[in-house]
């Protein structure tokens, strides 16, 4: 068309026609918290489209425990959720448990818990350092919560052997006894728990940006949580007490006093927050198996055979897990190997909800959005 | 034979050698500046976050800003496939040659700076907006979209956050009566501008943090979202020089803030104790301000574009400018100068109350919230 | 009852009343021809391959079932039997939790997609068609999850062996991604 002198007011009427650009973030990238990449249609700051690509770290998980006896599989179902492998152990001998119908002492029942519920404080620690990253307060909420990680990971080496991965629990109890001066020690490290998140609430919670960045960014309601499958703080962020450990009990949860915290909006500052709060109450769980723990007794079933074998049967235990329930579908039909494992990992049925979680944001809050959801690529990948 | 005062003219051979000296000496204090701010950042920082810092390099890590120079030049220098070539490797040098430009009129000492110039004040107005240039240049050229992003968003912040950044300093300019920063320093050997004009002082350093890329302003090279911005893909050399002009802007920048609101060189109630002294209080007066921005960069985090923007536009231009009218009447019917104080305090303190009010506005929903976490719900909105 | 309760009516903490679940579920499944049976921790539902839409909808939409969630789906190759698809489900407004089995052929088994009623179906049905080799039909987005995207290899049936293929794709001739067998 052309544009006659007369006209040329009429012009900046005209549109700019625009291209929407594509950026790839990840697999490398600080904010993915791992080897994940989503690439992100955007529109200048404004994301228009979001595909997650998952898989980089696809160990084939569940083959592999098809091909081990049951025994020997547990030490790969640490390294799902690799913040808390203690939680997973507790899932993955609990489905094997329910499968071969073994009981478990009381004390292991107590360290079971126990050791569970560190390792929640232990990922929650680094959910709050690294989301404190992810806004920008240069790593300083990081260093923070690693303080505090450290501490824990230190009583898991004392008490296990191995900081990270430390294959303690066994099928029908956990493998040795509490070291000497175990319950002083925890006693001191829960006032040390206490006191960073302190440290944290201040830094984070307390900071005006921290608020004004995260409250009000994308709410959701507990039906749209429910659809998309997601669990866990993210959907008690949205006001659900729906908590695994309450609704379903299993272990000795039952015999435990806690509360279950929730958010209202479910919007990113609740999902914080209720991390916060969760952690708190985790405390509140320690404390009192500390105190109603049996101080000597068996810590594994003395009737196990040498070598474990299961006719038939199959079971879908589902747990709290550090990021929401973490299930384990196992089937077994005879013989020393499950015939089949499979895992319902918090992180992969959250992640899957990213798409429609990201799209209409900024790219900022796109990162803070993921941030969020608190994934672990182990878990994700299998 | 060889005048070699504080001259401003620009002729005769001896002159231009004076220059040439003046200009090196001012590069290599500037060049062991930067390297011991680095140091001094990581220091600074890691006492925030309970950690040492670089320790083994030297005594108390002192050589690591040198060792980490030298493995800097040592690396390669690489250039992506589909980089604008010339574009790309000119960018880091049109980011560095405002910056020195910069540092050229600044009076360290009395009457001891580069070149002494009339119009000084002006002069860094107009050369700091060249930054830019060579910030946009790294952002295109690079052939990354992450480079893009961070170098369109730092076109957008730069340009926004200039324009209070020079009305504050025009506020000063005008109860001062002259651009020449060694006369603005030398006038204030009674009391510093900044008692003059705290608002002009207060909208002058948040502007500076978001010149500079720093926390909370750092959204061109946020490292979490696009991994350092428009000099993501620079390496060796290049990146350094950047590095180098960063910190340099930041040195610079100090000094310039510290001489048009602290007095400079100038001793507070008066006094000439000589050149050392006088050195040795603009660089304290600097350095200052320099671990104040280090101790926000650590404590707070980062803003999105858009409160980013609505923050310049919406509160601190308007300020600025309500501050220059109330100059002009005072000045113009000759108000005395506890009235300028007086005008310009109750600004501040209204820019504060706005800061403020908006963290109150979203602490009403939120009262109590540092330490809720104890109870069982997330406060009401 | 806690304030949360009143919001929503979810019996939350109670333990999970699966006794009636099965009296519920009798006249539904014998209908679609299916039968109940009860593993360690749910009710199973054996439902054939052509009704599980109906079946679904079903426990979707009645007020006396209203399984809003669906927890995991998981593939079984069962050999001689065939492959199987098991669903679980949960019901946040009654605390039930319910498996559905889907007896399937073994090779080109085409199963009805869930994304519609259950949008949180949709990595999990693309994870199980990769794994085991089902078609999911009206899956919006059917490309391969975890593995590459150009892979057709099916890891999980137990035919496959644990290391043969990624040797293969290493030593011997073609690229990567073609299965060679």
């Amino acid at each position: 068309m052309t544009v006659w002198p007369e006209q040329r007011s009429l012009v900046a009427d005209v549109e700019f026609d625009t291209v929407d650009m594509t950026i790839n973030i990840g697999p490398q990238h600080p904010a993915t918290h791992g080897v994940f990449r989503m690439v992100l249609t955007i529109d200048g700051e404004l994301v228009v489209d979001c595909e997650p690509y998952i898989g980089y770290l696809h160990r084939g998980l569940e083959k592999l425990s098809e091909n081990a006896d049951y025994r020997q599989a547990m030490g790969w179902w640490d390294r799902t959720d690799y913040l808390a492998g203690m939680a997973c152990e507790f899932t993955y001998c609990q489905a094997v448990e329910k499968l071969a119908g073994i009981d478990v002492p009381e004390r292991a029942e107590y360290i079971r818990v126990m050791m569970t519920e560190l390792s929640r404080i232990n990922s929650h620690f680094l959910f709050l350092g690294a989301f404190g990253a992810d806004v920008g307060s240069f790593g300083t909420s990081f260093i923070y919560a690693w303080r505090e990680r450290e501490r824990i990971y230190d009583l898991f080496e004392e008490v296990a052997g191995d900081r990270m991965f430390p294959t303690y629990f066994r099928i029908g109890g956990v493998t040795m006894d509490l070291p000497e001066n175990f319950e002083s020690r925890v006693r001191w490290l829960l006032g040390s728990i206490e006191q960073g998140l302190e440290d944290l609430d201040g830094l984070l919670t307390g900071n005006e940006i921290f608020v004004e960045r995260c409250r009000g960014l994308n709410p959701m309601t507990t039906e749209r949580a429910i659809a998309l499958g997601i669990t866990g703080p993210c959907l008690r962020a949205t006001g659900l007490p729906w908590d695994l450990r309450k609704a379903e009990p299993y272990g000795i949860y039952d015999r435990m006093k806690f509360d279950i915290p929730t958010g209202r909006e479910g919007d990113v500052f609740d999902r914080y927050f209720v991390r916060l709060s969760e952690m708190y109450q985790s405390v509140k769980i320690v404390e009192q198996c500390l105190s109603e723990m049996p101080k000597s007794g068996l810590i594994l079933n003395p009737n196990l055979p040498k070598t474990l074998r299961i006719e038939s049967g199959e079971t879908y235990v589902r747990h709290e897990g550090t990021k929401g329930e973490y299930g384990i579908y196992a089937m077994a039909r005879g013989g020393v190997k499950p015939y089949r494992m499979k895992l319902r990992s918090p992180s992969f049925c959250n992640l899957s909800a990213l798409r429609e979680l990201v799209v209409g944001n900024y790219v900022a809050d796109a990162i803070i959005i993921l941030g969020s959801l608190d994934i672990v690529l182990g878990e994700v990948d299998k | 034979m060889v005048d070699l005062s504080f001259g401003d003219t620009l002729f005769g051979f001896w002159n231009w050698v004076d220059a040439i000296i003046r200009i090196l000496i001012i590069v290599i204090a500037m060049t062991v500046m930067v390297i011991y701010l680095t140091y001094g950042e990581r220091k600074v920082v890691a006492r925030f976050q309970q950690r040492l810092g670089p320790t083994r390099t030297g005594p108390a890590g002192l050589l690591q800003g040198i060792a980490d120079a030298v493995k800097l030049v040592g690396k390669e220098d690489i250039r992506p496939h589909n980089a604008d070539r010339w574009v790309f490797e000119f960018a880091p040098f049109a980011t560095f040659i405002p910056v020195l430009m910069t540092l050229v009129i600044l009076p360290f000492a009395k009457d001891w700076g580069v070149r002494n110039m009339t119009l000084g004040l002006f002069y860094v107005f107009a050369i700091l907006g060249l930054n830019i240039v060579g910030i946009m240049m790294a952002g295109l050229g690079s052939g990354n979209k992450f480079a893009l992003l961070g170098g369109i968003r730092a076109a957008a912040q730069m340009i926004s956050y200039e324009i209070p950044l020079v009305l504050s300093l025009l506020s000063v300019a005008m109860i001062t009566g002259t651009l020449n920063l060694n006369i603005i320093a030398e006038q204030q050997d009674r009391y510093p501008y900044i008692i003059l004009q705290p608002l002009a002082f207060l909208i002058f350093f948040t502007a500076m943090l978001s010149e500079l890329h720093r926390a909370p302003f750092d959204i061109p090279v946020a490292e979490s979202e696009i991994v350092g911005g428009y000099f993501v893909e620079y390496s060796g050399i290049r990146w350094s020089m950047f590095q180098l002009s960063e910190y340099a802007a930041m040195w610079a920048f100090t000094v310039f803030g510290s001489i048009v609101f602290f007095g400079g060189w100038q001793f507070p109630k008066g006094g000439d104790w000589g050149w050392g002294w006088q050195l040795a209080l603009t660089m304290g007066k600097s350095l200052t301000f320099i671990i104040a921005i280090m101790w926000v960069r650590t404590t707070v985090p980062r803003l999105r574009i858009d409160q980013l923007m609505s923050f310049c536009w919406k509160i601190l231009l308007p300020l600025s400018l309500v501050q220059i009218i109330a100059n002009a009447f005072i000045i113009v019917y000759g108000g005395e100068y506890w009235l300028l104080s007086l005008t310009s305090g109750i600004g501040a303190i209204a820019l504060v109350a706005i800061i403020i009010n908006r963290a109150f506005r979203r602490s009403t929903k939120t009262t109590g919230l540092v330490g809720a976490y104890r109870s069982l719900q997330v406060p009401a909105p | 009852m806690t304030k949360a309760d009143a919001v929503y009516p979810y019996p939350i903490g109670k333990a999970a009343p699966n006794k009636h679940l099965a009296e519920l579920l009798e006249p539904l499944v014998s209908e679609l021809g299916g039968t109940l049976s009860e593993t360690t921790t749910d009710v199973n539902a054996d439902i054939p391959l052509e009704k599980l839409g109906q079946f679904v909808e079903a426990l979707n939409q009645r007020s006396a079932l209203q399984f809003d969630m669906l927890r995991n789906i998981s593939g079984v190759d069962l050999e001689a039997e065939g492959l199987a698809l098991k669903y679980h489900f949960y019901s946040f407004k009654h605390g039930h939790a319910l498996q559905v089995t889907v007896a399937t052929a073994y090779e080109g088994a085409h199963v009805q997609t869930l994304t519609g009623l259950y949008p949180a179906a949709d990595w999990h049905e693309r994870e199980a068609a990769e794994m085991f080799g089902f078609t999911f039909d009206g899956h919006p987005n059917p490309k391969n999850l975890l593995l590459e995207e150009d892979l057709h290899i099916h890891p999980l049936l137990k035919a496959h062996p644990l290391q043969k293929v990624e040797i293969k794709q290493g030593i011997e001739a073609g690229p990567p991604g073609v299965i060679l067998s």
